[in-house]
C-alpha cells in the first residue's frame, strides 16, 4: 500500500506538464479562437512518446497504468490543451487493435457517453458548434452506455481528471486576479469574502484527485464517484472563478473563459452527472453495495480468522 | 501506486476483528460526558490496553504496538466497523501523545504515556478562554515561575470531558507583558490540583460535556513545561494539526455512520421523496473521498512528507460532510428526529445526538472560517486580512 505516485511516475507526468504549459499558452488560444494558424503538435506529441504512454512495451510503448494517464490528463486540463490528445492516448490507443499500433490509427472508440468528437478523431462530418471556440466537433458514432465497460471507464476517468486540472487552472488564475485587482484601497483577495470562495474550491479540488486516482485504479462505483466528484469540484471552480474576476470574466478580455467552456464540455462528456448519479442509485440505494468502512481498498476477499 | 495491503496487513486486519468480536461490548455505553458513561468508557481504554490495542501506532515502551499509520488506519476501519465505543481518551491520545512523542523530554514519555495509554490518566484540552475563542492568541491565563513551581492563574472554557478528567494541558502565558502568540508555553496541570474550579457545562444534549475552569494560584512542578518555555505556540500548532488533520478523526468512523444511513434510507424509503436518495448518495460519496485522501495523505507522512496546511482542508470537509451525513438522517426519520429515547425513537435517538454533535465540528478544533482564511492565506498566497 502505498498510494503515492512512484517518482518515475511523477517524472513522466511532470514532464508532460512542462511541454503541456509550454506550447498551449493562452496566446496560443487566443490565436486558436481568432481562427489564425497554430502549431501542430501531433509531430511532437510521438517524438516525445506521449502517444504511446499506454502502449505495451512490447510495442514500443511505455506500458503504464491508467491512473498515470490520469496524471497526465491533470496536466492537459490544467494547460486547456485543445488537441484530442488525451482521448487518442488514453482511450483510442489502448483499445485499438495490435495491428493498427503501428501506423495512425483512423478508428476512434464508439461510446454513447462520448456522442461528440473531436474532427481530427473521426470521418463523420455532421458537424456540431460548441460553445467552447477551441473544440471543433462533429458527430460521432454511438456504441454502448449501458456499462462501465473499459471505454466508458477510461473515458470518465481521464475526462474527470482533466476537470481537476481546468479546476487547479482557474483557481490559479482567481487567485493571481484576487491580488492585482484593488478595490477600496485594497487587493480584493485581503477581503473574506473572496478568500473563502477560493478556500472552498481548493478544498474540494485536494479531495477529488484522491477519489479519481483511486477509481482509475480499482474502477467499479469508484468511478461514478470520482466523475460526479469532478463534476461538482470543476462547477464549483469555474463559478466562483467568475464571481471573483467579476465583469471581466464575463467577457474574452480575460483566458478565463477558455477553461470555463472546456469545464462545461467536459462535465457532459463520458457520463454526465445524472448518468453516474442513476449508477450509484442502482448501486447503493437499491443494490448489495459493499459498505462501510473496510471496502475502500480491498483488493482481496478476507475471511475471519485469515490467513 | 500500490493500493493493495500486504499480506502482513490482511492478517493484522484479521486478529483485530476477532479480538473486536470477542470484545465490543455488547451494548452501546452510555454517553461518556455522564458520571456513570465516563467510568465504563474508562473501563473500556482498560480492556483495549492489556491487549495492546489502544494506540498500535504507538512505540511498543508506551503500550502500542509500533505499527504504521497504515495499520493504524486498518485498525480503525475495524473498530468502527465493530461499533466499539468513542474513545473517551481521545484528546489525550489523538492530541496531546503526538505531541508529547514530538516535545516531550524521555522523564515525560514514561511518566504520561503508558497511564493514557491504560485510561489511568485521562486528559482534557485547556486552551481556549472566554476572551480567547477564534483569536487564541489573547490568551489571558498567565503562569508565574516561583521557584520550581508555575504558579497559575486565570480561566479556560470550553474544555472538554474535564468534569470527569484527570489532568489537562493548558496552554498559558509565561513571559509577563508578552503579546499576542509570544510568551506561551504548554503546561501539564493535574484537575485535582489546589486552587482549580471545575464548573460543569451542559451542552445541547444536556450533559456536562464541557467544563470552564477557574485557576486561582494553582501551583505546579516547574517539569511539567511540554516542550519550550515560552514556546509554546508553535508546540499548540502542533497538537492543532494533529487535531484537524489525520487522527481525530479517521475516515473509518464516518464510512460506518454512511452504512447505516443508507439502512436507515431503506427502512424509510417507501415514504422518502426522490431527492433524499441522492443525498444519501453524496453521504456515502463524500466519506469514500475523505476515505482515498487520507490514505493518500498517510502514503506521502509516511514517506516522510509532515502535515501542515492540509490539516485545514482536512478538518474542513469532515465537518462539513458529517453534518450534511447527519441532517440527511435527520430528514429522513420526519417526525421521529425530535424522539430523543425510548418508544418511537430510532435507533434510540444516535441520530440526534449525532446530528447535535456534527454541528459542533465545523466550530471546535478551530472555526471553519478560521480554517478557510489560512488555506486562503497560507497555501494560496492571499494577502492577510
Amino acid at each position: 500500500m502505498d498510494f503515492r505516485f512512484t517518482q518515475e511516475q511523477q517524472d513522466l507526468i511532470d514532464a508532460a506538464k512542462a511541454f503541456f504549459d509550454g506550447e498551449n499558452t493562452p496566446e496560443r488560444m487566443r490565436k486558436m479562437a481568432a481562427g489564425e494558424p497554430t502549431t501542430n503538435l501531433w509531430p511532437q506529441f510521438a517524438k516525445l512518446g506521449l502517444l504511446g504512454i499506454m502502449v505495451p512495451e512490447s510495442a514500443g510503448g511505455l506500458e503504464q497504468p491508467l491512473v498515470v494517464m490520469a496524471g497526465i490528463a491533470e496536466a492537459a486540463g490544467y494547460a486547456g490543451l485543445p488537441d484530442p490528445y488525451i482521448e487518442l492516448a488514453g482511450i483510442t490507443v489502448p483499445h485499438a487493435e495490435n495491428d493498427e499500433l503501428s501506423g495512425p490509427i483512423r478508428r476512434a472508440v464508439r461510446s454513447n457517453l462520448r456522442p461528440y468528437i473531436d474532427a481530427a478523431l473521426s470521418t463523420s462530418n455532421e458537424a456540431v458548434i460548441s460553445i467552447d471556440p477551441l473544440r471543433n466537433l462533429v458527430k460521432a458514432q454511438g456504441g454502448n452506455d449501458t456499462a462501465i465497460d473499459s471505454i466508458n471507464f477510461h473515458g470518465a476517468i481521464l475526462t474527470a481528471a482533466q476537470l481537476i486540472g481546468l479546476s487547479k487552472r482557474m483557481l490559479d488564475i482567481s487567485v493571481d486576479y484576487a491580488q492585482t485587482r484593488h478595490q477600496f484601497g485594497k487587493a480584493i483577495g485581503s477581503f473574506q469574502a473572496v478568500k473563502h470562495h477560493l478556500a472552498n474550491v481548493h478544498t474540494q479540488i485536494e479531495f477529488t484527485r484522491p477519489m479519481v486516482h483511486l477509481a482509475a485504479m480499482k474502477g467499479g462505483a469508484a468511478v461514478h464517484n470520482a466523475k460526479i466528484a469532478a463534476i461538482d469540484t470543476a462547477m464549483l471552480a469555474a463559478e466562483s472563478a467568475i464571481q471573483v474576476h467579476g465583469g471581466m470574466g464575463y467577457t474574452y478580455e480575460v483566458d478565463l473563459h477558455f477553461f470555463m467552456k472546456r469545464t462545461w464540455a467536459l462535465c457532459g462528456e463520458w457520463g454526465d452527472r445524472n448518468y453516474h448519479m442513476k449508477k450509484l442509485e442502482d448501486y447503493v440505494l437499491n443494490g448489495d453495495a459493499e459498505l462501510g468502512p473496510e471496502h475502500t481498498f480491498k483488493t482481496h476477499v478476507m475471511k475471519s480468522g485469515e490467513p | 501506486m500500490e493500493i493493495q495491503y500486504t499480506s502482513a496487513q490482511i492478517a493484522f486486519r484479521a486478529e483485530v476483528r476477532d479480538w473486536l468480536a470477542v470484545n465490543t461490548p455488547k451494548s452501546r455505553l452510555p454517553s461518556f460526558d455522564t458520571a456513570d458513561g465516563f467510568e465504563l468508557h474508562r473501563a473500556w481504554e482498560a480492556t483495549l490496553a492489556k491487549d495492546r490495542w489502544g494506540n498500535v501506532n504507538w512505540p511498543k515502551a508506551y503500550g502500542g504496538r509500533g505499527l504504521d499509520l497504515i495499520s493504524w488506519l486498518i485498525f480503525e476501519e475495524e473498530y468502527y466497523r465493530a461499533d466499539a465505543p468513542l474513545r473517551v481518551s481521545q484528546n489525550g491520545i489523538f492530541l496531546l501523545a503526538p505531541t508529547i512523542m514530538e516535545y516531550g523530554t524521555e522523564a515525560q514519555k514514561a511518566r504520561y504515556l503508558p497511564p493514557m495509554a491504560s485510561g489511568e490518566e485521562i486528559w482534557a484540552q485547556a486552551w481556549s478562554e472566554p476572551g480567547a475563542g477564534s483569536d487564541m492568541a489573547s490568551i489571558r491565563t498567565k503562569a508565574v515561575r516561583d521557584g520550581d513551581h508555575y504558579v497559575i492563574t486565570g480561566q479556560k472554557t470550553w474544555s472538554s470531558r474535564a468534569v470527569f478528567a484527570d489532568w489537562c494541558f493548558a496552554l498559558v502565558r509565561t513571559e509577563a507583558r508578552s503579546a499576542r502568540h509570544k510568551g506561551l508555553s504548554k503546561i501539564l496541570i493535574p484537575l485535582e490540583s489546589d486552587g482549580l474550579t471545575r464548573r460543569p457545562i451542559k451542552q445541547l444534549d444536556g450533559d456536562p460535556g464541557f467544563a470552564e475552569l477557574f485557576f486561582d494560584e494553582v501551583r505546579v512542578p516547574a517539569e511539567n513545561l511540554l516542550g519550550p518555555e515560552h514556546g509554546g505556540w508553535a508546540v499548540a500548532m502542533a497538537t492543532a494539526g494533529f487535531e484537524r488533520g489525520l487522527l481525530l478523526r479517521s475516515p473509518a468512523r464516518f464510512q460506518a455512520a454512511a452504512a447505516r444511513l443508507v439502512a436507515l434510507y431503506k427502512a424509510h424509503k417507501d415514504r422518502l421523496s426522490s431527492s433524499v436518495g441522492e443525498q444519501v448518495i453524496q453521504a456515502w460519496m463524500n466519506t469514500e473521498r475523505f476515505c482515498a485522501a487520507t490514505y493518500q495523505l498517510v502514503s506521502r507522512v509516511q514517506a516522510g512528507a509532515s502535515i501542515s496546511s492540509e490539516s485545514s482542508a482536512n478538518k474542513l470537509f469532515w465537518s462539513e460532510m458529517d453534518r450534511h451525513m447527519h441532517r440527511t438522517a435527520m430528514s429522513i426519520m420526519g417526525a421521529q428526529a425530535e424522539l430523543e429515547s425510548g418508544l418511537d425513537a430510532v435507533d434510540n435517538g444516535r441520530w440526534l445526538d449525532g446530528y447535535m454533535f456534527s454541528l459542533a465540528g465545523p466550530i471546535y478544533a478551530g472555526t471553519n472560517e478560521i480554517q478557510r482564511n489560512i488555506l486562503a492565506e497560507r497555501v494560496l498566497g492571499l494577502p492577510r486580512t
